[in-house]
């Protein structure tokens, strides 16, 4: 299995709109939802909140990594959107955010090793800067999942 | 300098995996060898050696949460710091170890 396997088209966006961080959120979790990786979207919101509450991720550099281990998960896998806008979010740079990963996890991974192994990989992807510099610079779905192949 | 670490964050999905690549190229660029071991929801990741433990001048653990096998490090210089601290400033925090060691 190789990470083209958790990068997927329906829940990837290049020029997402939103105003701030619940509404960036919401929509993403619209597209896993759509796209059958979470069956109660509010259900998943809730849980990626009560981790937000937990500490920053943001990770500097405009990207920022929201996520949580949630019942509401009916497939691992991972929404990526690039802003139209930068948005507010907590980090430690004084940055906003202007890319964001939703890693969608359920509880019971004893199936799903594969896919989070893949789902890690991509996460040590964002600690490389020129990674992040060509996300910043990406302006396609199709560049955007290049960059991690 | 010789450097031997884990990473292990709260839900074990993002930080950790993120703080062992900035940590890892961090001290490359300094020219450091450097090893990180990653504990996580997929279990333990480039798991540490005794021989590399033996001979770390320096251990780095990146963790937010309790790990498994901290005993290896028994009578070593440790550095511990939260994921966050390494995925926000690496460079700094390699620097400050090099003041250390």
């Amino acid at each position: 299995m190789d990470i083209k396997s958790v990068l997927d088209d329906r829940v990837i966006r290049s020029d997402l709109f939103a105003v701030n961080k619940e509404d960036a959120l919401k929509k993403m979790t619209e597209m896993l939802q759509k796209a059958g990786y979470v069956d109660d979207a509010a259900g998943f919101i809730a849980d990626v909140m009560q981790r937000e509450s937990l500490g920053c991720t943001g990770i500097g550099n405009y990207v920022a990594i929201p996520h949580g281990k949630s019942p509401s998960v009916s497939k691992v896998g991972i929404a990526i959107a690039k802003l139209q806008n930068e948005i507010e979010w907590e980090t430690n740079d004084g940055k906003g955010v202007r890319v964001i990963f939703l890693f969608a996890v359920g509880t019971d991974n004893e199936n799903a090793m594969q896919h989070l192994k893949l789902l890690a990989q991509v996460a040590g992807k964002l600690g490389n800067d020129e990674v992040v510099e060509k996300l910043l610079n990406a302006g396609s779905v199709e560049e955007i999942k290049t960059i991690f192949e | 300098m010789n450097i031997v670490g884990v990473a292990a964050c709260t839900a074990g999905i993002a930080h950790t995996y993120i703080a062992k690549e900035k940590l890892e190229n961090a001290a490359r660029k300094r020219g450091h060898k450097i090893h990180m071991e990653t504990q996580g929801v997929i279990g333990v990741e480039d798991a540490l050696s005794s021989g590399e433990i033996e001979t770390a001048d320096v251990v780095i653990l990146a963790t937010d949460v309790s790990i498994s096998g901290k005993e290896r490090f028994e009578g070593k210089k440790v550095v511990e710091v939260p994921t966050e601290t390494v995925v926000m400033s690496p460079n700094k925090l390699i620097e400050k170890i090099e003041e250390l060691v």
